[in-house]
């Protein structure tokens, strides 16, 4: 995924799309993804910066590695995704995790989201979520959900294997970097800066 | 740049942490009295007991903060974790310390029926390789302490933690607490030899406060001067006054002179007794304090 940070309006349409189509626990501030919006500079330059952020699905992963259950694995696709009938709920990926990308389903929200989405529930039991890239949806050649709901094409999804597709022309033409590279966690979303 | 305290392990883990080092340590040491100044039967099977009963309590706690801790056993799944590894550490504590103390156990007549109800075969196999059980429970002890440190250093994000000196911090502190509280039971006792055992854990708890002060000027240092979250870290411990006094006064310093007067100018008098009693329980406070204060500094160090 790439991140056009000069279009991005911080409307925060992504946040309602990603919540209305994963479950998330909105009701205790937890979602999939986010959009900072910060301040930068100082007096009288300054500027105001939006930043949507989410799973970085890295190629190099600390929560895959901190997870003693291997409840975290990579799809084939590059997909970083949680099973939750192996999850234990140890923390160790929250605590691994540079992106503050995983939070807890836990026992009450998964209580409170029987009552907001009535019997079409996809989080049955306690868990660590995440971020899936909306793989159920990409599966059926759709985009994820926070993608085709951005009104500003800020968020830019695609196969970044392949050297025709608008990502990997983005990520690679040299503008785009990777947010805390330092960390060598190879993150699969890019930034291009406002 | 956003520093963001973790929200995520509370003061459950710090007493999973400091139950982890103590229970290992308690037995390490134990183990090595055992090996090297021989066996005072009652009193290390004590010991050893209260090792074991330290770190079942620390699992309960471990287990009592996971979201599903019925599913616990599917840690056994993937050795490039930390917790794989401690599930591994601690199981191995455990089949050591029983096995180590079973045979010990029989110098208490109340417990003697239970102990003949276990096949001689297999309790004068216990009985000998004995020795051997205390060995490989030194290792399975200092592994389980040093483990509670290397588990809270997998961060990259918390740069306070992501050092190579925490988990040394972690086994030291680990094993002081571990040397306070045989201290602790030998002041109980008024036989001749365990006041010569008393002499030498006042000695090494001494050792090892110094190392671990040495340990805390390196991590510092390190901290201080680095532009990281660890040196915000660092700040948030120096303005807890808890951390401050509780632990380095109380905890560290305290203790030390305590324990150096005992070395060098004490005769073992009952007023002594009660000095060496409140400098052991001055390190076990300190101990915990030091796990609960590391984990309330964790600070990710955010990108935006």
């Amino acid at each position: 995924m790439v991140m056009d940070m000069r279009t991005c309006v911080g409307c925060q349409a992504c946040m309602a799309a990603c919540t209305a189509e994963n479950q998330t626990p909105f009701w205790n501030e937890k979602f999939r993804t986010h959009v900072e919006d910060k301040a930068e500079g100082i007096f009288p330059d300054v500027r105001r910066v939006l930043l949507p952020r989410l799973c970085m699905h890295c190629e190099n992963t600390p929560c895959l590695t901190a997870c003693p259950t291997g409840a975290t694995y990579m799809t084939e696709d590059g997909i970083v995704k949680v099973n939750y009938d192996r999850c234990i709920g140890c923390y160790a990926c929250c605590i691994a995790c540079p992106y503050d990308a995983r939070y807890a389903y836990d026992g009450e929200d998964v209580k409170k989201e029987e009552e907001v989405y009535g019997k079409f529930t996809s989080h049955d039991q306690p868990h660590v979520d995440k971020c899936t890239f909306c793989d159920h949806r990409v599966s059926e050649g759709r985009e994820p959900a926070c993608v085709s709901t951005c009104p500003t094409h800020t968020r830019i999804f695609g196969d970044l294997d392949d050297p025709e597709s608008e990502v990997h022309k983005l990520a690679t033409s040299g503008k785009a970097q990777a947010l805390n590279p330092q960390l060598g966690t190879s993150p699969k979303v890019f930034y291009i800066p406002s | 740049m956003t520093f963001v305290h973790q929200e995520v392990w509370h003061w459950q883990i710090a007493t999973y942490l400091f139950l982890g080092g103590l229970g290992g340590a308690t037995f390490a040491i134990s183990a090595l009295i055992h090996l090297f100044e021989g066996c005072d039967r009652k009193m290390l099977s004590i010991a050893v007991m209260s090792s074991i009963g330290f770190l079942v309590l620390g699992t309960i706690f471990l287990l009592a903060d996971m979201l599903q801790p019925l599913k616990a056993i599917y840690a056994l799944t993937n050795p490039s974790s930390w917790i794989f590894w401690g599930v591994i550490f601690i199981n191995f504590y455990f089949i050591a310390a029983i096995a180590y103390v079973i045979p010990l156990l029989e110098v208490w007549p109340k417990l003697l029926p239970i102990i003949k109800k276990i096949p001689t075969g297999i309790l004068s196999l216990l009985e000998r390789f004995n020795n051997l059980a205390a060995l490989v429970g030194s290792a399975a002890g200092f592994l389980v302490a040093i483990y509670t440190g290397l588990l809270i250093s997998a961060a990259p994000a918390i740069s306070f933690w992501n050092t190579p000196a925490l988990p040394l911090l972690f086994v030291i502190s680990g094993f002081s607490t571990g040397a306070a509280f045989l201290l602790l039971l030998s002041t109980f006792s008024n036989n001749e030899e365990s006041w010569k055992i008393a002499a030498k854990l006042e000695e090494l708890d001494a050792i090892l406060i110094v190392t671990e002060l040495i340990i805390l000027g390196a991590y510092f240092n390190f901290a201080l001067f680095l532009p990281t979250g660890a040196r915000e870290s660092a700040q948030v411990l120096f303005h807890s006054p808890v951390f401050i006094i509780g632990f380095f006064i109380l905890g560290l310093i305290v203790p030390l002179a305590i324990e150096t007067h005992g070395i060098f100018f004490a005769d073992h008098t009952k007023k002594s007794r009660s000095l060496l009693m409140a400098a052991s329980i001055f390190v076990l406070v300190g101990g915990f304090l030091l796990r609960y204060y590391v984990l309330k500094a964790g600070l990710y160090q955010f990108p935006w």
